[in-house]
């Protein structure tokens, strides 16, 4: 189950404002594209040593690089992942966060968990970098690619039985890294709108409504909102 | 020789006699232009509609600052100019004033000691409000106002427009008689005549200043009144003749625009914004639509509207934007990328949502100001209460460079059927910075 809480809601995205407003209300000063320090340089803000190593081993087997498009690599999400969790997303600024907290709740009453996503991430690497060490044989980040994905694989059906505080871990994981490769790069990740061009997205144009119907290319290449063309 | 210096010597004592008798004789003051009885009273509510008809909280209430408590900063050619506070008050607002000292500083814009008042403050226009209107104002502020003390900034221009005295000498040449007589005998254009020339002082922003920066028509029979003005470098545009911003518009049109700063092809900018938050919006219907009629009746009827052909197809500006060659230029290409998601290709955005670009009158504005303001800052509509949603267009100034600000800005200028002059980066350069994002 993805967590309902990662995601905007369409009346927020509507409210008190209209069309792109939304998106330059958002905007902060962009780190310069070719500014971007290399990631085995990259100093994280949360995560430390040993989380940034899981989270670039994790991030390269969901979204890997031998693939048709970028990877996951290629395009920062590690980036993006650090630097939402040192910030309000982390923090669960935007979650309701007093109990109670009942894990054996119906789904559709939203997470249960007590942990804010820093703290699920932190707890969660560790217990799951344990139980890779005790079933796989090592860390997770030490594994070759083949036991990495086997590890994941039994992640994802919940095999390392993590307390249920950290139940949201795995689904985290995926989420924030799929946001991290399709958003806008301000966010650190979609590095060089890389995600965009492949799947032939343009990007913050928000809009080409003249070119449906138009069984065509179109042509033009994404642009960011801090104003970048790619 | 002797009478030469003789006449020269009586030249001087009469200037001089002269100079005194402007700055010292009492000025004469305007008198009542209605006799209304003594004991007539306003009914209730008139008072507050008179007020919001001559905007009076526009200028006389500083940004968050108490209702009419004045010192609101006026940027004018001249100078700073402080608005005064309106609270009755008795030592720092109008609450020792009678009501003859009022209806002195709406009609001849003197102070109750004489002082001259800048003309900030357009009693050029208010001379023709209405006894009534002007009574039930007076009332308004006396017993309706909460007092407020507030003692404003002192305005200090510099010489010599610190001297007031000289403001007798131009109120000769820039005011008119007193009073308003309609050049309609149609009720409702006569009430639109009304409240545009006289307590909706239209005139003082959309008609141009003369040499000596009076306006240069008070009356709808002037053909300069209403032909376009300027206020804080952005331009009031003309609201008449074949650049009017209106032209082809209904009353309806007018109306809906006064009432809730947008319709169905453009929104208001800039301090026009102001005007339907504190003023317009409180106008009623019958009013509004009297302005629309009297408006629309400046206009050749048969004039297209701004930005609109007969020609069913697709303008060449449309036909390069819905092309999207990534070999376009810089112009054309930074407006796909910015502008196109709410104005489209055709420049026409949406009704009472996005303004029409093509025909624009802040696009086309001889004096890019404005437009190049809007693509940096963004703007807000004010809520309103018959369409209370603020929309917002973002700024693009921290998107844009000086350079592309003033190709964007450029290529829409010129873009479908306008035709106005192209924008340079320094034009930008001068703005930027002293813009502040309209929206926070």
């Amino acid at each position: 189950m993805t967590p309902r809480f990662l995601h905007a809601t369409r009346r927020r995205f509507l409210g008190g404002t209209a069309s792109v407003a939304a998106l330059a209300s958002l905007s902060m000063p962009l780190q310069a594209q070719e500014n971007l320090v290399p990631l085995d340089e990259y100093e994280p803000t949360f995560l430390n040593a040993a989380e940034w190593a899981f989270i670039m081993a994790a991030t390269a087997r969901i979204i890997p690089s031998d693939g048709d498009g970028p990877g996951a690599i290629e395009t920062r999400v590690p980036v993006f992942i650090d630097r939402q969790l040192a910030g309000p997303f982390g923090a669960a600024a935007d979650l309701y966060m007093e109990g109670p907290f009942d894990v054996d709740a119906d789904p559709n009453l939203g997470i249960q968990s007590p942990l804010t996503p820093s703290e699920i991430y932190r707890e969660g690497i560790a217990a799951f970098d344990a139980w890779c060490v005790d079933n796989q044989g090592g860390s997770f980040a030490d594994l070759d690619a083949q036991a990495q994905d086997a590890a994941l694989t039994a992640l994802s059906q919940g095999e390392p039985q993590l307390r249920p505080e950290l139940l949201e871990f795995w689904s985290l994981l995926v989420q924030n890294t799929k946001e991290g490769y399709f958003a806008d790069p301000m966010y650190g990740g979609n590095a060089g709108m890389q995600a965009w061009l492949y799947i032939g997205y343009p990007g913050a144009r928000a809009n080409y409504l003249e070119w449906v119907g138009r069984n065509e290319e179109y042509r033009l290449g994404p642009v960011n909102i801090a104003g970048e063309r790619a | 020789m002797r009478i030469f210096l003789k006449t020269i010597a009586a030249l001087v004592v009469i200037g001089i006699l002269v100079l005194l008798a402007i700055i010292y004789v009492p000025v004469q003051r305007t008198p009542a232009q209605t006799a209304l009885a003594d004991d007539w009273q306003p009914e209730d509510g008139h008072g507050e509609y008179a007020m919001r008809l001559a905007d009076c909280m526009a200028c006389h209430t500083a940004e968050g600052g108490e209702p009419f408590a004045g010192n609101r900063a006026i940027e004018s050619p001249l100078g700073t100019i402080y608005s005064t506070n309106i609270t009755p008050d008795p030592e720092t607002g109008i609450g020792n004033w009678t009501l003859a000292d009022f209806r002195a500083a709406l009609y001849d814009g003197v102070r109750p000691d004489g002082t001259q008042l800048y003309p900030a403050m357009p009693y050029a226009n208010f001379r023709q409000v209405s006894e009534e209107d002007l009574r039930a104002m007076y009332d308004y502020f006396m017993n309706d106002v909460e007092p407020v003390r507030l003692q404003v900034e002192e305005t200090a221009l510099a010489f010599p427009f610190n001297q007031r005295w000289g403001l007798r000498l131009w109120k000769w040449v820039a005011l008119d008689d007193p009073g308003f007589t309609p050049q309609y005998d149609d009720p409702v254009l006569a009430r639109g005549e009304y409240l545009t020339e006289g307590p909706g002082h239209c005139s003082a922003c959309h008609t141009p200043r003369n040499t000596v920066m009076a306006q240069a028509g008070l009356r709808a029979s002037d053909p300069e009144f209403l032909a376009g003005g300027e206020i804080a470098g952005w331009t009031a545009p003309p609201l008449r003749g074949p650049q009017s911003a209106i032209r082809g518009w209904s009353a309806e049109d007018v109306a809906m625009i006064l009432g809730t700063a947008r319709n169905a092809h453009a929104a208001l900018n800039g301090e026009m914004q102001l005007v339907a938050r504190d003023s317009t919006q409180f106008v009623t219907d019958d009013d509004l639509m009297a302005i629309g009629t009297f408006l629309v009746g400046l206009n050749d009827p048969d004039a297209p509207r701004a930005g609109t052909s007969d020609d069913a197809e697709p303008t060449q500006t449309e036909q390069l934007l819905t092309a999207a060659d990534p070999d376009m230029a810089l112009g054309p290409r930074l407006y796909l990328d910015n502008c196109n998601a709410c104005h489209f290709v055709n420049g026409r955005g949406a009704d009472e949502v996005f303004p029409e670009l093509d025909g624009n009158s802040l696009v086309t504005a001889e004096r890019p100001t404005g437009l190049i303001a809007m693509i940096l800052a963004g703007s807000q509509l004010p809520s309103t209460e018959l369409r209370p949603y603020r929309l917002q267009m973002p700024g693009f100034g921290e998107r844009l460079s000086d350079d592309e600000v003033a190709a964007l800005a450029s290529f829409v200028r010129s873009a479908w059927s306008n035709d106005a002059a192209p924008v340079s980066a320094s034009d930008v350069a001068d703005l930027r910075g002293e813009v502040q994002p309209a929206v926070r």
